[in-house]
């Protein structure tokens, strides 16, 4: 190796290591945070290592006197609601932008993306309103429909930006071989376009799970509260324990990162590669 | 096996008319070649022909039935695209299995997963196995059956693309231009694959290409296309001796035929340069006593001498260039003695001819020559149109 390899190596792995930090020290900082006691956070000494030894009973005192498991599968309802009911809708939109032909297709793709120039407090007022009339108030269903509706559009950007990557000839193979047209998704262009599949279903679960302000307006019933307001609920007008909010924090970062890591092995490239010559 | 029938069909994209008023009638079994330059209109054609893209006027017919409005899947035919199109996340088994896949999916069998259970269902039924490796073993495949496409070479992907079609035993074989992205030694040795596959089904194939030499090679019949219109329909021979017009005279052959612009009078040649060639005995001509035409001869019926002294029947010229190809000799040159040596060892410029000389002839560009065109079957084309001029053989004078 010669000595410009050498330093272009140190130099990439200084680099990644400086990355890592950034985007690890948040999570590090709530572990550590989480493990100690408020006496000793607030004791004027900066506590820079996590202990270990009150691990458990930290995370038990937090999870204590507040339906945190509730919490936590209200977020996972709210997620998973919503992941299904984008990706649904993504994907249908998205094949009929990609493949067809019909008026007003530009019209609706602005529409989509107009969608994301809304900030999300300007429809509190108009979606409370809404929701009311249809009953949807202190209703999980409400959440996910109004996350769908942020997520959505998104989703259906990414995945038709995937299915325009699939040759047209792979498809009208697919028919003369007898394939259905109401065939053709899941029989070829889903299978083709799992990455980004898994890429708009990794954003569409975290829209759903971050979920606060319409979940901090539109649900009052602590039992029906996802996470996140859950988590909020632990600040308190005089006190908040601090190692309390971290511990519910790291329960609530935990499955997050569990769906991550499972979805995130079928984000891979290069799927098509081999079917049409190039 | 239909017997297919094009009856004036057009297709139009907005304003652009592609294909002009198409008609031929193709008989059964036949290995039908549609063949012209790029962007003629033939892959067009043969989409329409697969039902993939719609025809804007005129009727297809498969043994009498009008399909225009029929679904590909119905019309009982086999597509090869240029492009393979292969199943990558389809091992080769399932790439080769899916026509008889599809024919055995019931509606809900396509719902995800499902139809991944299904998929290895069927792949495992011992019929369908059986199908699967008479193709691979036909197409050479069996040691790649569980392999993706990614993973094969162009040639092994392309018979992967020819297995697929086989696997059904269609009625009719399409194939648009499998061969174009392989290299020569593959692609000569897939000729002759696809000759003798054609021999073996005994069915119809249609094959679209832009080289001459797999249209000659390969098809039974070919149909010679220009900008949508048919130039001329025939078999090999009938195109490559007696070529419609002009352009399929350029089209056909390597090198092309040879046109020379000259004045017919009578039973006698006469060049632009002053010399003259005299028809000989029995040989067609044109029956116009005296006109323009344009004389067509094939490389190969003209002979090259390195001589500066002109003999009878013979015209003065000098080389511009000679490639030598081993079994033969390829000479370029122009007509007359007017060596100038800008144009020597260029044949990118008109009044260039070409022979065909058998064996090796060492010939220096820029030196004289004189070349003896052989007569007998040669083609007269009208100076204006380009259209061929019918010709009659003299009758014998007493």
């Amino acid at each position: 190796m010669t000595l410009g390899k050498k330093l272009s190596s140190v130099v990439r792995g200084f680099g990644i290591a400086v990355l890592v930090a950034v985007a690890g020290f948040p999570v590090y900082w709530l572990f550590t945070t989480a493990t100690h006691t408020t006496a000793e956070l607030f004791g004027g000494q900066v506590q820079w290592l996590p202990d270990l030894g009150q691990f458990f009973t930290s995370f038990t005192s937090a999870a204590s006197g507040v339906p945190m498991l509730r919490w936590l599968s209200n977020s996972a309802v709210v997620a998973f609601g919503t992941t299904f009911l984008s990706l649904t809708i993504a994907i249908l939109a998205a094949y009929a932008l990609s493949r067809y032909r019909f008026r007003g297709k530009g019209v609706f793709g602005f529409a989509l993306f107009a969608t994301q120039m809304l900030p999300e407090a300007l429809l509190v007022v108009p979606l409370y309103s809404i929701f009311l009339t249809f009953g949807l108030l202190d209703n999980l269903t409400g959440l996910v429909l109004s996350d769908t509706a942020f997520a959505m559009p998104v989703a259906v950007w990414i995945l038709k930006s995937a299915m325009d990557g699939v040759s047209l000839e792979i498809e009208e193979s697919a028919r003369v071989d007898g394939c259905p047209r109401y065939a053709m998704l899941t029989q070829i262009m889903l299978p083709l376009i799992a990455p980004s599949i898994a890429a708009a279903a990794v954003i569409t679960f975290f829209e759903g799970w971050n979920e606060y302000l319409f979940a901090n307006t539109f649900i009052t019933d602590e039992q029906k509260w996802p996470a996140s307001k859950g988590l909020a609920s632990f600040i308190g007008e005089f006190v908040t324990p601090l190692n309390h909010v971290m511990a519910a924090a790291l329960m609530f970062t935990l499955p997050a990162i569990i769906f991550f890591l499972f979805v995130q092995r079928r984000i891979v490239s290069g799927l098509t590669a081999g079917s049409v010559k190039g | 096996m239909p017997r297919i029938r094009f009856n004036g069909i057009t297709k139009s994209f907005g304003d652009h008319q592609v294909i002009k008023a198409f008609s031929a009638d193709v008989p059964d079994n036949e290995f039908l070649v549609l063949l012209g330059p790029s962007g003629c209109g033939k892959s067009t054609m043969l989409r329409m022909i697969a039902g993939l893209t719609d025809i804007t006027t005129g009727q297809l017919e498969f043994d009498g039935t009008v399909v225009n409005g029929t679904e590909p899947k119905e019309r009982d035919i086999a597509f090869v695209f240029q492009s393979y199109a292969l199943y990558p996340h389809l091992t080769v088994r399932a790439n080769i299995a899916f026509p008889l896949l599809m024919s055995r999916f019931k509606p809900y069998h396509h719902l995800p997963v499902v139809n991944t259970l299904m998929r290895r269902r069927v792949l495992r039924d011992p019929e369908v196995d059986a199908q699967v490796r008479r193709v691979a073993e036909m197409m050479e495949l069996t040691d790649y059956l569980d392999r993706r496409p990614r993973t094969l070479s162009g040639g092994q992907r392309q018979r992967v693309a020819v297995g697929r079609a086989l696997i059904r035993e269609p009625s009719v074989y399409l194939l648009d231009e499998p061969l174009s992205n392989l290299d020569a030694m593959l692609r000569s040795q897939m000729r002759a694959e696809i000759t003798a596959l054609h021999q073996r089904v005994g069915k119809s194939f249609v094959y679209v290409t832009h080289d001459q030499v797999e249209a000659m090679t390969m098809g039974t019949r070919i149909i010679v296309l220009n900008e949508g219109v048919i130039q001329q329909y025939g078999t090999p021979k009938e195109i490559y001796d007696r070529p419609a017009n002009a352009f399929v005279a350029r089209f056909i052959g390597s090198p092309p035929m040879n046109l020379i612009r000259c004045r017919l009078e009578g039973r006698s040649l006469r060049f632009p340069d002053g010399g003259t060639l005299q028809l000989p005995e029995g040989c067609p001509s044109p029956d116009s006593l005296e006109r323009d035409v344009v004389l067509g001869v094939r490389a190969e019926r003209i002979s090259v001498a390195p001589s500066d002294a002109v003999a009878s029947e013979t015209l003065p010229a000098h080389i511009v260039l000679s490639e030598y190809l081993g079994a033969e000799t390829v000479v370029a040159f122009k007509s007359g003695r007017r060596a100038d040596q800008a144009e020597q060892g260029t044949v990118a410029e008109h009044d260039v001819l070409q022979a065909r000389i058998p064996g090796e002839l060492h010939l220096t560009p820029g030196a004289d020559c004189t070349v003896r065109l052989d007569l007998t079957n040669a083609s007269f084309f009208d100076i204006d149109s380009g259209e061929r001029l019918p010709v009659a053989v003299p009758e014998a004078t007493t």
